[in-house]
């Protein structure tokens, strides 16, 4: 019995610990200049290289959505309003919560590995020794990379999961197109949906890209601590997502 | 040129990374250049680390630029010279590794060999005033690693450097360096002049330097008694 409250206790106490180091890694991370030429980089592979399973990902969504929601409105009398029921649905939730748990697939597991694999190769050591601070060269145009990338990428997704819920909807299933984007026009406010689903991702790209660096960069650098960080960046950066999602809507959408 | 020679897991490459304060030391002190290292600030510590170069083991490329680029990187973070100079420079070192040809390369294309050449032209692209090795000579063929023993030893009376090398190929290493030391278990066990090395006759530096399977370190790592673990009934 003892032993099981001493386990849970040290298990408490590393939480802490990994918790506060993770928190100093991200604000000395934050703090400080950032190569722009690099930045441009990252940009690029954290960002531009998301663009496709984002889009692809957003297009079914938006398929499957339209599908569902025209044929439960439609028992109803109501599948004029599947535009608005696509569109409150995409931004305020799915846009920013799919997103995210893609961009923590695709980018964080990547930045994970490509960080812990620097880091068992000796490269992150060898900019060390040169003089060279890897928090500022490696970690945070990574970082303000995924942040940047985040809301843009969560706006493409709802664009195209929008479209793909027309083209269902309306080129497929035959609502009628002005009262599908007279809906949406009416029903979605700026304020309250776009620039919260906005902020959203703002707060998931922050959560994920913190996770993924900090993994990479505290992994064991081995083929093992490699693969377990990776698996750890994924899972703890979708239960984040999901965790922070219910905090935000629950403050959000009173 | 100072080497340190021990069996492996000795921490001769530890030794090291308590110069670079790649590590910081649980007890005592590591002073380099009149400081002690530990109370070293953030840019006072990037700063001392630009006096020193280090070749790593594994090379420690980075992977996604060329060879060139590798060459190129301190200098460009560290200077503000045009690009022209920086490519005169790097020629100059990668000429000087005999890889000059080799500028376009990526390092997936490279032996191993010829990583440790450019590894080696990278440390010295700022001109340290010393150089760290560690365990230049693992994993490198006859040819390769009388071509790396030469360049140290060029390289040091050349550039005049301080050089510190980590090794337990203990030929190689007493062909080149002034001065000695043998680690074993924590302790230095005997240093010198090769020559005094080779002469010295306690077991634990004689098993060492020549070689030998058994003695001091035993052969056997220790273990029960022979017949209670045969005969010991399995769950």
């Amino acid at each position: 019995m003892m032993e099981w409250f001493r386990k849970i206790g040290a298990g408490v106490l590393e939480f802490f610990r990994e918790f506060g180091a993770s928190g100093i890694f991200a604000s000395r991370t934050i703090c400080g200049p950032v190569p722009a030429s690099i930045l441009v980089q990252q940009l690029y592979a954290v960002g531009i290289l998301s663009l496709v399973i984002i889009i692809v990902s957003g297009l079914f969504i938006g398929f499957v959505l339209g599908l569902q929601g025209y044929y439960t409105l439609s028992r109803f009398n109501a599948s004029e309003a599947l535009g608005q029921l696509l569109a409150l649905s995409i931004v305020r939730e799915l846009g920013p919560v799919v997103t995210a748990l893609l961009f923590a697939g695709r980018a964080g597991s990547a930045l994970t590995s490509e960080i812990g694999l620097m880091k068992a190769t000796e490269q992150l050591s060898s900019m060390e020794m040169m003089g060279v601070d890897p928090l500022r060269r490696v970690v945070a145009p990574r970082f303000w990379a995924g942040i940047i990338s985040m809301p843009i990428l969560t706006l493409i997704f709802s664009a195209v999961a929008v479209l793909g819920g027309y083209w269902v909807g309306v080129r497929w299933l035959g609502v009628n197109a002005g009262a599908f984007w007279n809906n949406m026009q009416q029903a979605v406010n700026f304020q309250d949906d776009v620039v919260n689903g906005v902020v959203k991702s703002v707060v998931f790209g922050f959560a994920i890209i913190w996770i993924s660096v900090y993994q990479g960069f505290a992994c064991v650098p081995t083929s093992t601590g490699i693969a377990r960080a990776t698996t750890r960046t994924v899972v703890y950066a979708s239960l984040a997502v999901l965790a922070l999602d219910f905090v935000l809507t629950a403050v959000m959408f009173k | 040129m100072v080497a340190i020679l021990g069996p492996s897991g000795t921490g001769k490459t530890t030794f090291l990374h308590l110069i670079g304060r790649l590590l910081s030391p649980r007890k005592g002190t590591v002073r380099a250049f009149g400081h002690d290292l530990s109370t070293l600030k953030h840019d006072d510590l990037f700063r001392y680390r630009c006096r020193l170069g280090m070749l790593f083991q594994s090379g420690a490329l980075f992977t996604e630029m060329s060879v060139f680029d590798n060459v190129a990187f301190p200098i460009r973070v560290h200077t503000q010279l045009p690009e022209e100079l920086i490519r005169d420079i790097v020629l100059m070192k990668l000429e000087a590794v005999g890889l000059r040809g080799a500028h376009d390369l990526m390092p997936a294309e490279l032996s191993g060999g010829m990583s440790r050449r450019v590894a080696l032209a990278r440390a010295i692209a700022l001109d340290p005033e010393v150089m760290l090795y560690d365990e230049p000579f693992t994993g490198q063929d006859p040819i390769s690693m009388a071509v790396v023993v030469k360049l140290i030893k060029t390289l040091n009376d050349a550039l005049g450097l301080t050089s510190v090398i980590v090794s337990h190929d203990v030929q190689e290493v007493f062909s080149i360096a002034d001065e000695v030391y043998i680690l074993s278990e924590g302790e230095v066990i005997g240093s010198g002049t090769p020559a005094e090395v080779r002469a010295n006759t306690s077991s634990r530096v004689d098993q060492f330097v020549h070689g030998r399977p058994d003695g001091p370190v035993s052969f056997h790592y220790p273990a029960p008694d022979l017949k209670t673990d045969f005969l010991r009934e399995t769950a």
